[in-house]
This record gives structure tokens, sequence and C-alpha cells, in this order.
């Protein structure tokens, strides 16, 4: 302890962005660490694991492609926590904001089928975006008006909205004859445009991209987004300066939920074709970690986002291969966020030796 | 059908069953309670209990012993607090987020290792990996009781630990030296600095303290429910116990009430599964979490929480 | 060692030390809080640490109270050199401390704040020897106050009584006392000043750290005075005037009264009728008041804080619902306006905490001046915030309020406090207000961004505007108003022309004592 004595531990009182990526490099080594070390423990082959997940991801063309799509709802769901964080509003709901896109949209398709294809699909695109805006919007009126957290809000309706669905795949929305609990498939008129021939990246990747942009101007260019991030930093000075508090929260919400919504739509009109309970794997929850690792930047959201697609896509191949559980990317992702908060806390610090004239 | 409801069988079952499924739901609140009293907001409850299920059906599993998987669970809380207190007391990491990165914690590392234990994914469901469920105690004398008997005295050890820990607790807060200081912590974690007390120090001890109390709360999901383990096992208790402190203001008592509640919310719609009513049984599973907003409305429930809940305290 | 020795007669000019420092040092970041300070406080003298804020006292005195750790230099308590490595360490030496802002614990009772901590104190307490304990300090200084009550039933005054007695409890050689009388009447003041002088006839030794000279007069033995982070000298008090002390306090000559152009009042602008305003704990806050400002006017509504100027403040800005009665500009009502209204209609505002509730710390100082007017032309061109205007406006201000930054990109949160409340000034003068509404304008600031702030207010006033000025500083009131209301428990009791206004009727109603019980 003595050496200890000489030197104190300080806050710095800025950070740069270029030490705040670097940590956040760091950090994902040191998360990669130990996801080695759980492998090993687990009795598996890390070295074996680790090529087979990274090939799976970006090994070759295919791979790649792949990794796009998976990577789709990501970052939408990166672009719905994120923005709803900037205003310091958590949105937990996003799987079952994702959820209830995919089944308005599903609702939209099945009530306007007769409609030619474009205007179809953005009747389908509308109700999906609307369905997962409403959730939103419910957590916001709730907040507003009758002081119900958020967190709690959005939390539970994932859990209510996981059982509706349990409830219309048993019933009415269930495939005739089927003994799986899911919808019938989408017919081909309906689905998303493949934009590369022979893959299954779609139009969803684009408007996942440009959905980025348009948050990435939002935030940065306009009242609304100003009011936003002022509220995210001091809602009592946004306050007293005649930002309307309850009305930017309802808003943001409805957005938050609304680019959610859109990832439910996308995933069913652009790569399953059908709802099943598990259309979305824990993506809403991954689109948290999309987002911090992406600073709550829309444009840092889309690397971040097809990282984590690529994880995904890779631990396919991994458990094919090496018989590493696919689940073992729940894991990695929490410990990646761990890893990312804990160096984000220890850069804003740094030792400073102390003179002691004694 | 009021009629047949009203059948003392019945009445004594679903009552017997409110006692029971508070059981997880105490525990996990209980200690959130001492959590949050000492200023720290953790929302990890709901992957620390699923965690405690997972590690104590593991050593249970793998060893034979149902003391050896309690213990494991207690292990498993501590080591999983022991990161929530590092994250928010050492490194004042925003509290938000870093419970709901435990919770994704919980999550995936009981899912993955959950999977490589028992790699064979494909078994049919009499082949599934499982354990013996405890035994449930009777008290001498007092179950024979009629009526009460049953309902309060013919419960697993976990169940009447969870509601002895409810006086425990209150003595610990109200009457001794920590938990005065532990309440002070709460709403002036400054006064207790200047009182030359070790800030840090009270708020691990006041976290893994939860985190234990949670994990034992997940363990009896698996040791003294069910014979197996499934993924997500915990379905959104260790969230609803977050929401009984709120609703329990903050006192062992209230949170008492409030966690029979909820639990007699259960109780009720498992046995109204049984009767074949129309209502879709997952409309009736929806309720707990239709409950926890609707018991979040009420009014000024916030404004008992400690005053310096979840804000990192730094020495200026 | 505790307060119940036997009290020997000491000198005053006794050569032993009770606590020293040489050549301490303390540093945060790139600032130099206390630069190469040496001082020492006798035994049984009453000594201030004077100087105007920033210039270091209250660090000095944490260094001594182990909450902060110097980067240099020496303690010597009772002269043996000592490493205060944490207040838990400086209660144990004999030193207790009393800080401006109160670290109570508001839920808890006075005796469990007094107790929680100190040894012994075992797994459950017993309160009753404590508690008698207690009251004998009580008796012995003459306080009243029910031990099991909790603080935050307790009134300001009390409330600082219980810090004392926190300290006296444990027992101390030493007691530091860090701007007590901010939050006091005058007449509680000069009880303070009694009960010190009590205390020191006691053998206790006292540091009492404060920017008002009146107080160094009165109450020293002996002063330090600081000034940006070095030692100035240290005095005896009976040698010093108060120009003498002034003088090296801010380095040159101090005007001690600004200069108030003679302005004839204008038409009422504002005009407050029985006004009634909750506080958070849905209590009554302002209980009926009745007042008019007028154009190139200033109105000092003095009072000490936490009687209700929070709470009038909040439902003039808008942001707090006004549960009876109305507000009048110009005929119109704006009681149930919303705070985007109340500022379209020329009301500008400046709150009491620049931080928390004037600025927005993560914006850049660009940013923070078009707070309020983003939404609006021409911060607003079409769909976007016209990032063109925005920056000429913010190097017009920057210039024009002399707001020392290195770039209008700078965070806020790091400019000092003076250049915060100037970003804040900018912003709300730059909209040509009616009314000005102004909540402890210069509190925490140093004399030179003071003399700024109210000359700002002064030309304002000037030119028409009719400015309300709520301040816990009565000779700021004295100094700016041209007429002075005193709020207590929400309540005007009474209204002054400030020439004919005296300082101790003002004290005795700011403490709630009328006419009638005089």
């Amino acid at each position: 302890m003595n050496l200890l004595k000489n030197y104190r531990i300080e806050k710095r009182d800025h950070v740069s962005p270029l030490v705040l990526a670097l940590s956040a490099l760091v950090s994902l080594v040191a998360a990669l660490m130990v996801t080695a070390l759980l492998v090993t423990i687990s009795g598996g082959d890390w070295k074996e694991a680790f090529s087979s997940l990274f090939g799976g991801a970006f090994g070759d063309k295919d791979a790649i492609l792949e990794t796009l799509v998976k990577s789709t709802p990501l970052i939408l769901t990166g672009l719905a926590a994120a923005i709803a964080f900037r205003g310091k509003i958590w949105n937990i709901g996003a799987e079952g904001q994702l959820f209830a896109g995919a089944i308005g949209s599903y609702w939209a398709f099945v009530t306007f089928e007769s409609l030619p294809t474009v205007p179809l699909l953005i009747i389908v695109f509308i109700a999906g975006c609307a369905a997962g805006g409403a959730l939103g919007l419910l957590a916001g009126v709730l907040k507003a008006y009758f002081h119900v957290d958020e967190i709690i809000t959005t939390v539970m309706t994932n859990y209510i909205v996981a059982y509706m669905l349990a409830l219309i795949l048993s019933g009415p929305w269930k495939e005739a004859g089927s003994v799986y609990r899911h919808t019938p498939a989408l017919p081909d008129f309906v689905k998303l445009p493949i934009i590369v021939p022979g893959t299954r990246l779609n139009l969803g990747f684009i408007l996942a991209l440009l959905a980025a942009g348009l948050f990435y101007y939002l935030l940065k260019k306009t009242p609304l987004g100003y009011e936003i991030r002022a509220l995210g930093s001091n809602p009592m000075a946004s306050r007293f300066k005649g930002i309307a508090v309850s009305r930017t929260m309802i808003t943001t919400l409805f957005i938050s939920g609304a680019v959610a919504g859109m990832a439910g739509m996308i995933e069913l009109f652009g790569s399953q074709y059908r709802i099943r309970m598990d259309l979305s794997t824990g993506y809403g929850f991954t689109g948290i970690i999309v987002a911090l690792l992406g600073g709550l930047n829309p444009l840092a959201i889309i690397p971040a986002g097809i990282f984590f697609g690529g994880l995904i896509n890779g631990s396919v191949r991994m458990q094919i291969f090496t018989k590493v559980p696919a689940a073992l990317m729940s894991a990695v992702q929490a410990i990646i966020l761990l890893f990312l908060l804990a160096s984000q806390a220890i850069v804003r610090y740094r030792i400073r030796r102390v003179d002691d004239v004694d | 059908m009021l009629t047949d409801f009203l059948q003392t069988a019945i009445v004594i079952s679903v009552l017997a069953s409110t006692v029971r499924i508070a059981t997880p739901l105490l525990l996990a609140a209980l200690g959130e309670l001492v959590t949050e009293k000492a200023g720290i907001l953790n929302l990890g409850v709901e992957g620390t209990m699923l965690m405690g299920a997972f590690v104590s059906f593991l050593v249970a599993n793998q060893t034979g012993s149902q003391w050896m998987g309690l213990l494991g669970a207690i292990v498993a809380g501590g080591v999983i607090s022991l990161i929530m207190a590092f994250m928010s007391s050492t490194l004042k990491v925003d509290q938000v987020v870093t419970g709901l990165s435990i919770n994704l914690l919980g999550s995936g590392v009981s899912l993955f290792w959950y999977r490589s234990a028992f790699p064979d994914f494909n078994l049919v469901a009499a082949e599934l990996p499982t354990i013996s469920v405890m035994e449930i105690i009777k008290i001498p004398l007092l179950s024979e009781i009629p009526f009460l008997g049953p309902i309060l005295f013919s419960h697993r050890l976990l169940t009447y630990l969870a509601f002895l820990a409810v006086p425990a607790v209150w003595f610990f807060l109200y009457h001794t030296k920590y938990g005065l200081q532990i309440r002070g912590l709460g709403e002036n974690p400054r006064a207790i600095d200047m009182k030359g007390l070790n800030v840090t120090r009270l708020q691990y001890l006041a976290a893994i303290f939860g985190g234990m109390m949670a994990a034992l709360g997940g363990s009896f999901l698996t040791l003294g429910s069910t014979i197996r383990f499934f993924p997500e096992i915990s379905a959104g208790r260790g969230w609803l116990a977050i929401v009984i402190v709120i609703a329990g203001n903050w006192r062992p008592a209230r949170i008492l009430i409030a966690t029979l509640l909820f639990a007699f919310l259960d109780a009720f719609q498992l046995q109204v599964q049984g009767f074949g009513v129309q209502i879709p049984y997952q409309i009736l599973l929806a309720m707990p979490y239709i409950l926890a907003i609707l018991v979040m409305m009420g009014g000024r429930l916030r404004s008992v929480a400690p005053r310096h809940l979840g804000i990192p305290y730094q020495r200026e | 060692m505790t307060m119940e020795k036997t009290p020997e007669p000491l000198e005053n000019n006794s050569a032993e030390l009770v606590i020293q420092t040489k050549g301490l040092t303390k540093r945060f970041l790139n600032v130099v809080a206390n630069d190469n300070v040496s001082v020492d406080v006798r035994k049984g003298e009453i000594h201030c640490f004077l100087g105007e804020n920033g210039a270091g006292k209250t660090t000095l005195a944490e260094c001594l109270y182990g909450y902060y750790q110097p980067d240099g230099g020496q303690i010597l308590f009772k002269g043996k050199p000592v490493k205060i490595t944490s207040p838990n360490v400086a209660i144990k030496l004999g030193i207790g401390m009393v800080h401006q802002h109160f670290i109570l614990i508001e839920t808890l009772t006075v005796i469990e704040n007094i107790v929680l901590g100190t040894e012994p104190m075992g797994l459950i307490p017993k309160l009753t020897e404590a508690e008698a304990k207690v009251q004998a300090l009580c008796d012995t200084y003459g306080v009243d106050i029910d031990l099991k009550a909790c603080i935050w039933q307790l009134s300001v005054g009390q409330q600082q009584w219980v810090e004392i007695l926190k300290a006296l409890y444990v027992g101390i050689d030493l007691l530091i006392l860090d701007e007590p009388t901010a939050v006091l009447t005058p007449q509680e003041s000069e009880r303070l000043f009694e009960v010190l002088q009590q205390m020191k006839e006691n053998g206790l030794s006292i540091i009492f750290i404060t920017h008002k000279l009146k107080e160094v007069m009165r109450v020293s033995d002996r002063v330090t005075i600081l000034r940006k982070g070095k030692l100035v000298d240290t005095v005896n008090t009976a040698d010093m005037t108060r120009e003498d002390l002034a003088c090296m306090m801010v380095g040159r000559e101090v005007v001690f009264r600004v200069a108030k152009d003679d302005v004839e009042r204008g038409e009422p602008i504002l005009k407050i009728n029985d006004l009634h305003v909750k506080n958070d704990w849905d209590q009554g806050a302002i209980c009926g008041i009745d007042l008019t400002l007028h154009k190139n006017e200033i109105v000092g509504v003095a009072g000490v804080g936490g009687n209700g100027q929070r709470e009038l403040f909040e439902a003039l800005v808008g942001i707090r619902k006004v549960e009876q009665g109305d507000v009048k500009m110009n005929g119109d009502s704006i009681t149930h306006l919303s705070p985007r209204q109340i500022m379209a209609k020329g009301i500008g505002h400046v709150p009491e905490d620049r931080i928390r509730m004037g600025l927005i710390p993560d914006f850049s100082v660009a940013e923070n001046l078009i707070l309020g007017q983003h939404r609006d032309p021409p911060a607003r061109k079409g769909l976007n915030i016209d990032s063109q205007y925005v920056k000429s406006f913010a190097e017009e201000c920057v210039s024009d309020f002399d707001i020392a930054t290195p770039s209008i990109e700078q965070q806020t949160q790091l400019l000092s406090g003076g250049n915060q409340q100037k970003v804040i000034l900018a912003r709300e003068l730059n909209q040509k207000p009616r009314v000005i509404l102004t909540n402890q304008p210069t509190r925490g600031l140093d004399v030179g961004v003071i003399e700024y702030v109210h000359g700002q207010l002064l030309e304002m006033r000037k030119e028409g505007v009719g400015i309300l000025l709520f301040s816990e500083d009565l000779d700021e009131i004295m100094n700016l108003s041209d007429r002075i209301v005193v709020l207590f428990k929400g309540q005007i009791m009474g209204i002054f022309d400030s020439q004919e206004a005296r300082v101790d009727e003002i004290g005795l109603l700011m403490a709630g004592v009328t006419e009638d019980d005089q």
C-alpha cells in the first residue's frame, strides 16, 4: 500500500473522442479474452470457435452479405435505443415494439391483401411503424401523465406482447394444418425486393441505412433533436426555458417505438416471411448494446450493428463446426457491454503523482 | 362457478399457492430493498434470479445435493452483485445501463452454460436433465390447524426463510447500527462520508446482500418448484420484485403486502385456468405484468424513494 | 477530549497552536485552489478565514477536515505532523466541521443524525444515553430542539444547530464553520456569535470562514486573508479596519456601495394578486401575496431561504402551478401560461442554480445561448436550426458580455461560475425582456463578476425594465433595490422604500417577528 500512497486518482476534465474509441477497442479485446476463457471452461476450443465465428461472419462474400441481413434489425433497434437514450428516456421495450411492428404489418397485409404490391408495401410499412410507435406512445403517455417509469412500462409490455403473440399464433393466425405455431408464409409478391441476387440481402438493409441517416440529421440539426438532447442533459433547465418536456418525451418514445416496429416489419417481410415466436431472438436487447457501442451516434450504430450482426451470423457456423452453442453470443454481448461501460468509466480518470514536502 | 370457487378446498389451495408463489418475489424484493436503501438502483435482479435458478439447478444436478445447489446460488448471486457493486459504486457507471447489462449477462451466461453443460439439443422431454425438488416441511402441530395449517405451515424451507426475512430485514434496517448507516446512505451519502464512514464498503455489502437474496429467490424456481430448468425461467419476476419495492414504499411490511397481492393474482389465474374458463390462458398469464403497470400508476409512489437512489456518489 | 473539562483561563496571545499548515497546496485538475498556504490557529481563539468566492478558504478547511488530501505541504495538529486522510481521522483528532450546505439526513431524527457513525454505538444502538448527553449540550448553550424530530421538520437555523451538535457530541478541540450566517437572519447570526464566544471561553478553538467583513470585525481575534489561492496575510483583527481587510481580500480599492442612479419609477408592469402556490410536498409555500412591480425599478425580495422564494420564482416563470390568485402583465393575465408563452410576453429569468436550472451542461456555449429560442426564427430556418446564425449570435454575445471561453463550442460545464452566469445573462438580455426575475444572481461569484452583474441589472433598470430580485444577501438587496419586500413563510411581512429601510427592522421581519411581537 505504500506505493499507492503517492498516487492519487482524479477526474479528467475532458476525454477526447479518440481516447473513447480506443477504449472501446480495448474493451472489445478484453471481452473476447473473457469469452475465450468461457469457451475453454465449458470444454470447447476457443481458437476453433473464434475462427469459425469470424469466418462465418466476414469470411467470404456470402458470409458478409448474410451478416448485413442479420445486422438490419440490429441497426434499427439500435437506433430505437439511441434516440431514446439521448433524451435519457430508457426504452427497454424495443423487443416488444419489434413484435408489435411485425404483428401490425402482418395485419395490414391480411387486411389490404388485394392491393397492388407497391401501395400494399407502403401501407404495411406504415402499419408496422405505427404499431411499434403506438407502444412507445403508450409508454410516453403513462410516464408523462401517470408518472409510470418508462422502464417498467416497456419491460412489462415486452412480456404482454409475447403472450399476446402466443395467443394469436395458437389461434386466429396459425397456419392451418401445421404443427408449428406460425403464420402462413408470405406470398412472393409482398416480400421486400432482394438487392443482391442470390443472397438474402433485401431492401430492408437500405431502409435501415436511410433511417440511420435520418436520425443523425434529426438529432444534430432539428429543433426536436436539440430538445431531445437538452432533455437528456438537463430536464430542469429545459423546462425552465420552455421546452415542453412531456410532449418531447412522448414524441421521442413514439419515434423510438416506430423504428423498432420498422425492424419487425422488415424482419417479417424481408427475411423471415413468417411470424414465429422466435421472429426476434433478443434483437431489441442487442439493439441497446449496439446503441451504446456506437456511442448513441446514429452513424456509428451502423458499423456497431454490422459487428453484432456478424457475431450472430458467425455463431451459426460456429455451432455447426465446433459444437460450441450459438447461445455463446448472448453471453458475449453482455460481456462486451460490461467491459465497454467499465472502460468508458475508467478513461474518465487518470493517476497523478503527489509531491510531498515532508 | 362462483360457488365452486368458494369451496374451502379451493380457497385453501389458492391461498397456499399464494404463499408459495410469493417466495421468490419476496426474497428478491427484500434484497433489492436493502440495496436501494443504500442508494444503488439494481435493475439486474432478473438476471441475478436467473443465474440463481440455473446455478442451483446445475450444482444440484451435478452433485445430487440440494444444499450445494443453494450454496451455488448464493455464490452466483454474490459474484454477479459484486460486478454490479464494482460498476456502480467504484466506477460510478450509470446504474440503469449497468443493471440492464447484468440482466443480459445473466440471460446469456445461463443459456450458454445450460447448452454447454447439457449438449444434446434434441432430447425428448423425458430425457432432459432433472433434479429433485425440495421437500415440503410440515411444521409439527401448526400444520394441523384447520384452514391455516395447509396455507401457512406446509411449505418448503425457502418459503419459511422468505417470510422470516421480512421481520429480520425490518429489524436490521431500523434497529441496528448498520441499518441506520444504510438508511442514511441512500438519502445523503455525503453525510455518511463526512461521518468518516466508508460509503463504498456499505454499498458493496448492501448490493451483495441483495444479489444473494435475488439468487436465492431464483433457486426457488428450480429447487423449490420444478425438476427441470428452462431458459428465461424467471419470466420477469425480477422486474416484478423491483415494482414491488416501489409499490411497498420501501418498507418491509408494505413490500410483503404488495408481494402477496401479485402472488395472489398469479395463484388465482392458475386456479382459473384449471376451470376451463373461456379466457385464453395467455391473457391470464399476462395479468401480473398488467397489474405492475396499474400499480405504478398510483400517484406519488416515487416520492418516498431514497433521495440519492441511482445517483453515484463522488466527493467533489 | 471532551467539552466537559474544567475551563482554564486562556490568554489571548497564548503561543500554543492547535493546528498549523506549512506550505499547503491543493490542486483540482488545472486549478490551484490552495497555493503554498501557511496558517496557524491558536488554542482558544476565534480565527477567521476571509476571502472572496473562489479564494480557497473552503478548500483549505476541507483539507484540515480530511475531505481533501493536500498535494503538497504539511499539517501539524498540536505540534505533531499528521496526515488527515479522511474525515474519520479528523474527527478522531478532535476536529469538527459545520459545512455551508448541511449534510444532514432529512428523513432521520436529530438524535439519529448526531449519533450515526460514532463510537461506541453498539450493534443495537441505545439512544437514551446519547439523548441525555446531547440534551446537556443543548442546555449549556440555550438551544431548544426536539431530539426526536425529523430533520425536515426543523427550521434552517435549528438544522444548523444539529450540525454543530454533531461536532460537539464527539468532543472536539477545533470547530470549523463554513459561512454559517448565509442562512440565518441578522438576529440568529448575532445569537450564533454569542454562542461562539461562550465556546471560546470553554477552551474551544474556532475557525470561521466568511466573505463578510462585518462578521470578521465582530467576532474574530485574528484573521487570515486568502486571495486566488494564495495567502495574503494573517493579522490581529483589532489592528484592522474594514477597508484594510477589503483591500487585502480583493487586491485593490473596493467600492462598498454601487453607484445607483436616480431613476424615476415607471408605470406598473407586473401585478401579483393574492397568489397561492404549493411546494413539492403539497404544502402552502406562498400563502396569499400581493405585489406590484413597476418599470424602471428593482424590487428586492429579502428573506432566509426556504420561505417560498423558490416556489414564487417558479410560479412566475411558469413551471409551477398557481393554486389561487393571479398574475397580470400589462393587464393581461399570465397566471396559467406555459414557460414558453411567458417568455414570449417578455419575462426573462436568471435562476438560482446556474448549472442545474439555467444551462444545459453538455451543450456548448453557442447552443446554450439559443436555449428557449431554438424553435423560432431567426435560430430556426425551415426545418433546421440555422447553424450560421447560431455561430454569429454566439460570437456577438461572447464579445458583448466579455465571456471568457476558449471557444463558442466549449461545453458550459467547463466554464467558471462567473462566465456561466454571463452566458445566462447574455441569453436573457438579448431577448429584450420587459421584466427580469433573478434569483440569487451573485451567489458563489467573485467580486469582479458581482460588480458586473449588478451593473447589468442597474443598466436594465435604467432602460425601463422591471426587476424582481430574490436574494439571501441582505447587503445586495439593500444596495440594489428601490423597494424591499420581506418574505417569511410565504407571506409578505412588510414593504419598504429602500431609503427608509433599516437592517434590524428587516432582520426581525425575516425571522417572522412582527410589530406586535416586538
